[in-house]
This record gives C-alpha cells, structure tokens and sequence, in this order.
C-alpha cells in the first residue's frame, strides 16, 4: 500500500534524476567535441539549446558559439525552468515529499547534489578552467545516487514506480536524442555516413564503446538504429528501456490490482509490441520517422493513462 | 588556545546560575566534561563544530531564509558543548510534569464537559470565555481514552537560585524532538567516548514509544491499526521533523490531499484504493483542519474531518482545543488546577504571572517594567513580547495602550533570570542562556518522559530569546549520574 501522492513522487524523482543524468552525457560529450574543433571552426552549442533550454532564437544566436555561456543557461540559469539546478530542485522536492518512504542515505545523496549545485563556488568553477571536472563531479553525484539507491531501496512497489519514472525519461530522451541525428540524413537507413558522425550521438547515450564492441560491418546508420532502437543489451534503447517499464508496470499492476488494469496493460503492450517486433533487415519495411513518431506518442499516451491510474490524488 | 586556556577563559555572568560552574567551582555533572575538553586544542573542537555543521547541512537539517528572492537554506544552530543535568534532578522533574499533565488533561476534559472547575470558582468564567482558544466545537466531545493531551513539550528554565520553573506549557504541536534526537547523533560522532563514559540516558527510543502510544489510542479494535502523520507539506519550517518521524517511527506522511472524508470516516489515497486511517498525528493547528468547521479558506486540511472525530471513527493527536490550557492567561491558574484536581502541591513551581485585567497588576507591572516582561497571550515563538529591561520609552507606552485597550490578551512576569551554560562561540567558551523542553507522552498505560528533552539556548550575547525564529539554536541534554 503506498500513498498515490507519494507513488508520484518517486516517479518523477527519478525521472528528475534520469533527465539529468542524460543532459550531463550530453555535455559531455558536446563540450569535449568543442574543444576538438579549434578556434577556426568554433563549435555550436545550438541543438543542445534548442532541445533543453526554452531559449528564444535571439538568445541562441547571441549564445550558440559561446560554450560559457551555453553551458551557463543549461546548468544554472534562473529563467531556464529545465536547467540541471532546477531539475535537481525538484528532484529534491520529490524526495522531500517522500522522504518516509525512501532510504536516508538516499535523502542524503539527493540533498547533497542540491546543495552542490547551489552553492555559490559552483558556479565560479563552472566559469573557470574546471568546467569539466565540474561536469564529471556532477556525474558523480548521480552516479552515486544511483548506486546508493539500488543498495538501500527496498525492492518494493516504491522501486518499481522509481524505475518506471527512470526507464520512462531513459526512453524519451533516446527518442529524442535519436529523432535529431535522424532527421540530419533525412531518415534514410541507407545513408552512408561515417562512424565519426555517429559517435556524437553514441556518447550521448553512452553506447559507443558497445557499438564497436558489437558491429563489425560499415552500415553504420542501420547499425545505430539497430543499437538505439531495438538492442536488448544496451541500456539505453527503446527496447531495453520498454522491457524494464514493462517489468515494473507488471509489479504495480499486480500489487495494487487498479480497475483499468487491462486497459493499461494494453496501452503498453501495444507500444512494446511495436519495438519488439520490429524488423529492420526486411527492405523497406522500417520508416524511422514514423516509427520514432508512433513510439513518442504512444508513450505519452500510456503515461498519461498510468498517471490517471495511479497518481490521480488531486 | 589549549583546552585549558579555554575553560579558564570561560566567565559566567553574576546574579545567574550558570549549569557549569558554581562558585566553587566545576559541578560534579560537567567533571569529565571538562576533563576532555582541557584535552583538546582550539582547532579541535572547531573541526568538530564543522563536522557537526556538515552533518546537520547533509541530513537537510535546515530551514530556508528568503533574501532578494533567492532561497538560502541554513541549518539550526547547533552548539557542540553538551548541556548535563543530574539524574537526581532530572527525576524531579519527571514527577513534576507528570503531574502537571494530568491535572491539565483533567481540566481539559472538565472544561469541554461540565465545566465543573468553573462552578467551583476556581477559574473565572469569563477567563474561558474570552480565550480565543476556546473551542466551542468540541464541546461535549470525548476523546478517546479521555486523554486530551497526548503530545506535550512543557518550556522549563532555571532560575538563579537554581530551581526549575515551568515557563509555558505546550499542549498543541510541540515541536522540537527531532532536534533533540539528531543532536543526540551528532553528539555521538563528535565525542563518542565521552557518552559511554558519561553513561549519558538514552533518549533514541522516542519514535518507538510515540509509535507505540500512537497505536494504543486507535479505536477500532484490528491487528493493525492506521497511524498516519499529518503535515502541512514541504514548505512547513517543522517539514524535517515531519518526515523524520513518520521515517522512524514507520507511518505514511500525509498531506491534507491525500485524506478523504467518506460516512464520517477518514480514508486515505492510494495506489490500491482507499483505505481507512484510524489515529492521524496531526501537525497543523486546529483552524485548519476541516475548512468546513474552521477556516474555509485552508487548504491543509480535510473537509469533513471533524464530523469523524465527533463520532469517534478517527483519534486527533493532540485533541482538538488544546490551545484552552497552555493559553498565557489560563497558565497562571495551573498551580490551582493541581490542587483542585490533584489535591496536591505543584512540584515544579510557575513563574509569577500578573494578569493585566487585574487593575493592581496593571500598576504594579508598569511601574516595575525595567524588570518585567509582557507577552501577547495569544502569541508564541519570541513575538508579542516586550522586554522592560531594553524597551525604550516609546515602545513602553505604546504597550501600555494596547495593554489597556484589551488587557486580557496580555501577561506580565518579572525578568526571569535564564541560567547559563558553555557554548562553543567564535573559538572561545562563552556563556549564554539556556531553557529546557523535555518530552512527554500520554497515553492509557500512563505517562513517559524521554529523558533530557531540548535544551534551546540564546545564542546572541545577552538575550534571553531561545527561539529559533529569532537567533536561538540547540544543545544536546545529557541526564547523567552525577
């Protein structure tokens, strides 16, 4: 038995959580490629702007090329509602409102990122030549969270409801993530980009190193679909992600026993069905845009049903 | 500076009792205190202060100043340097409270039943009746077990002559003990060996007794029985001691949204449904309970909640119209309550309080204000209090117009003279005032105290205002034998 409010509030922790976890990655990943590219070709920050900041166009032009700055809005600025500092605000008023229910260490590690990132160094260090070890010190902290969690949560229907918040985020951030590198080759399987233009996006999901573990041919496009899409083993694919919801769903759903069991259950089953039977070897038969387009909505839809059922308190 | 230097730097304040130092010297309670701490150099104790800083700040231990739109989270200020009383002392006082609780439970039931009390002429009339905590809503109503009060932190200080007095009785939503257990803990990383040396009484068991009082107070006669926490919510400055005791003690945190009135019975939200809650711990005040009886406008409460209370489906801990007894006013009465209830001489005396609608009282307070002090009857917290000794003229005749305009919403007492203990200040041992909150549970095994309770002390120089709100931090209390 667990409160609906408080069900709610471990969903979006992790969600919280799992968002910025992602968001790092990302900076990661962008801030060394800048370094990469040398004064001549300065390095934009534009795509990173526009997916996780509400930037305005006229901010983005005045910004794009100044990776501080950049940096600076996506982190910590005040007007950027999705910045890190805000997301860890209110994955920390999340935790707060269920502190009964998660483990102290677990409040501990929460609490100790929120004041790390508002701390007045911080953002000094950000400004400063540490930008990076400030971004792997952040990474940390997560990363600690993550293991502090799984040593401590009980595995009871609060990890359950944690982990279908984190898979969820996980998967929307790789649709995402995917539908813009995508997009750039106009969704066509059979273009021949290189690894190189594909290894931005790897980083980004920390998938680069299994893929040269695990494809050995030069079809790089139809190889990162394969990986981001349907690879069980990559933790980071839509496959991988809807296996773990469907997991958890089957937890909750079977413990609590809602009146629209069904009707949820179907909602997922239908979204998980379309990741785990598509095929991408039968010519012509995948179209990403559609499918990146069928999965995203079918997503959506389905957490908005799991919200009705289970966190509707209000 | 060594420890040493430290303790023969330490100066206490004349016409006080300082807990330390007596005029011949350390008290036998503080000897191995004091012992360890000529021990110890400056540096040390200062890295145990930011250890203790740390640890309060990560356990989000804290409470949020606004400054130009920017939250700032600070911690409560906490002084290493443990408060001691002896067990001998500590066991008057338990007896002292314990007494005073069921002559104050006794009243309580007396006052919403047949107002016997009043019949007999020992509380006036009109006392009651021009209470604003006075609760005609729960006339007549009858808590389970008649237990009224269930949850209590009675204010204690020392005078000079080193007697306890009680300063004000707290019968509402005392708070505090989670301070008084998390110091405990840091105490316990900061000098491990001097607690076991000390063989220092245990106060960790608190959420376990409070649990278990809880439990006994259901009504339905089931296995497991309901207990829920009641808060206000996240930004409650008391939001930490919330959550840490619904934590320890293993009960949901609830919010006001998350409860359902149905049949006159509580239920609460979730994810299998409804389910009934028997004993609700509440931490909000009564006028925002049930926006259907008290303020319409809160959004805290439940609606409905108190038609369950009246048909006894749910226990309200503490009951309903607890305000009556620790009012500022009715205090002054409690030593006749002991005796009229108790037939027994109260064992932890009041201090002196002057009624103002008391004409005599009037003149002799403000004629004697450089050593009085005047409190809002209806105020807590440090506010609505004017100090004779500070005030200036200004401010003494605008209280003496309010005074006069509405004298029963005022007290008078003289000054009292707060003792003082060590704190660990600015790299030196500097004396400051201290009071003292213990702890007590009713329930219908009897009554339990938590031995030491929270010593709040004043942290700026001089005051005599313990309260967090304006400056006042914690100590930890040790009961020893001694």
């Amino acid at each position: 038995m667990m409160l609906s409010r408080i069900a709610d509030s471990l969903y979006w922790l992790d969600r919280y959580m799992e968002r910025t976890d992602s968001i790092l990655l990302i900076l990661r990943t962008e801030y060394v490629l800048a370094l990469d590219k040398g004064s001549e070709q300065p390095h934009s920050w534009r795509s990173v702007l526009e997916h996780f900041t509400p930037a305005t166009e006229s901010q983005i032009l005045d910004w794009e090329y100044d990776t501080i700055r950049s940096l600076r809005h996506v982190i910590t600025d005040a007007d950027n509602n999705n910045s890190l500092r805000a997301l860890l605000t209110r994955a920390r008023e999340n935790a707060r409102g269920a502190q009964d229910q998660i483990t102290k260490e677990m409040w501990e590690q929460v609490n100790h990122a929120y004041h790390s990132v508002n701390n007045p160094e911080f953002e000094k260090k950000l400004e400063g030549k540490d930008t990076l070890r400030l971004i792997d010190s952040m990474t940390e902290m997560i990363t600690l969270y993550r293991g502090v969690t799984s040593s401590t949560m009980p595995r009871n229907m609060g990890w359950s409801f944690m982990n279908i918040g984190k898979h969820t985020e996980r998967c929307m951030i790789t649709l995402d993530m995917s539908n813009r590198y995508f997009r750039e080759i106009g969704y066509d399987l059979n273009d021949a980009r290189d690894i190189l233009y594909w290894r931005q996006l790897l980083l980004s999901l920390s998938g680069y190193e299994l893929h040269l573990k695990t494809y050995r041919n030069s079809q790089h496009t139809q190889n990162v679909a394969d990986q981001v899409f349907l690879n069980r083993h990559f933790t980071r694919s839509l496959r991988y992600t809807l296996d773990k919801i469907g997991h958890y769903l089957q937890d909750v759903t079977d413990t609590n026993n809602p009146a629209e069991k069904d009707s949820l259950n179907r909602a997922f089953g239908r979204l998980h069905s379309k990741v785990r039977y598509a095929e991408l070897d039968r010519e012509g038969a995948f179209a990403p845009q559609q499918f990146i387009t069928d999965i995203r909505n079918d997503l959506v839809r389905f957490t908005k049903l799991l919200t009705r059922v289970f966190f509707s308190y209000a | 500076m060594t420890g040493e230097a430290l303790l023969q730097h330490y100066r206490t304040m004349p016409g006080f009792w300082d807990e330390m130092l007596s005029e011949t010297g350390i008290r036998s309670e503080y000897r191995q205190v004091a012992a360890t701490l000529q021990q110890l150099r400056t540096d040390d104790l200062l890295q145990k202060d930011r250890l203790a800083a740390d640890l309060f700040m990560n356990q989000g231990i804290t409470f949020t100043v606004y400054s130009e739109d920017k939250g700032i989270e600070r911690i409560f200020p906490f002084d290493i340097i443990p408060r001691i009383i002896r067990a001998a002392e500590w066991e008057h006082i338990e007896k002292g409270i314990r007494q005073r609780l069921q002559a104050l439970n006794l009243f309580l039931k007396d006052i919403y039943g047949n107002q016997q009390i009043i019949k007999d002429g020992i509380i006036p009339a009109e006392l009651i009746a021009s209470c604003p905590q006075y609760t005609r809503e729960v006339h007549g109503i009858r808590p389970a077990h008649d237990i009224h009060v269930h949850i209590a932190g009675i204010d204690l200080i020392r005078g000079a002559d080193g007697v306890f007095y009680v300063l004000e009785d707290n019968l509402r939503t005392p708070s505090g003990v989670s301070y008084m257990l998390e110091n405990r803990e840091v105490t316990k990383r900061l000098f491990p060996e001097l607690l076991s040396g000390n063989k220092v009484q245990m106060v960790g068991n608190y959420p376990l007794m409070l649990h278990q009082n809880l439990v006994s107070l259901a009504t339905r006669q089931i296995a497991q029985p309901v207990v829920v926490l009641l808060t206000p919510g996240i930004f409650n400055s008391a939001y930490y001691e919330h959550t840490f005791l619904a934590r320890t003690m293993g009960i949901p945190l609830v919010e006001g949204r998350d409860l359902m009135v149905d049949n006159h019975k509580v239920y609460m939200k979730t994810t299998q449904g409804l389910q009934q809650v028997d004993v609700i711990y509440r931490r909000i005040d009564d006028e925002y309970l049930d926006p259907l009886v008290f303020r319409a406008d809160s959004a805290l409460g439940v609606s409905g909640l108190m038609s369950a209370y009246r048909k006894g489906n749910v226990v309200l801990v503490n009951a309903v119209g607890n305000g009556v007894a620790d009012d500022k006013a009715i205090y002054a009465h409690v030593p006749d309550m002991i005796k009229y209830y108790l037939n027994e001489a109260p064992l932890i005396p009041n201090v002196p309080t002057y009624q103002m609608s008391d004409p005599d009282a009037f003149s002799h307070v403000f004629a004697n204000i450089g050593s009085m002090v005047i409190k809002k009857t209806d105020q807590s917290g440090g506010y609505g209090m004017l100090m004779g000794n500070k005030a200036e003229e200004r401010d003494i005749e605008v209280y003496r117009q309010q005074v006069a305009e509405d004298p029963r919403n005022f007290i008078a007492q003289p000054i009292i003279t707060l003792s003082t203990v060590p704190c660990f200040l600015d790299g030196k041992l500097q004396s400051r005032h201290v009071d003292l909150r213990p702890f007590a549970l009713c329930g219908p095994d009897g009554i339990s105290i938590v031995p030491g309770g929270l010593t709040r002390v004043a942290l700026r120089e001089g005051s005599l205002v313990v309260n967090s709100s304006q400056g006042g931090g914690s100590k930890d209390t040790w009961i020893v034998d001694g």
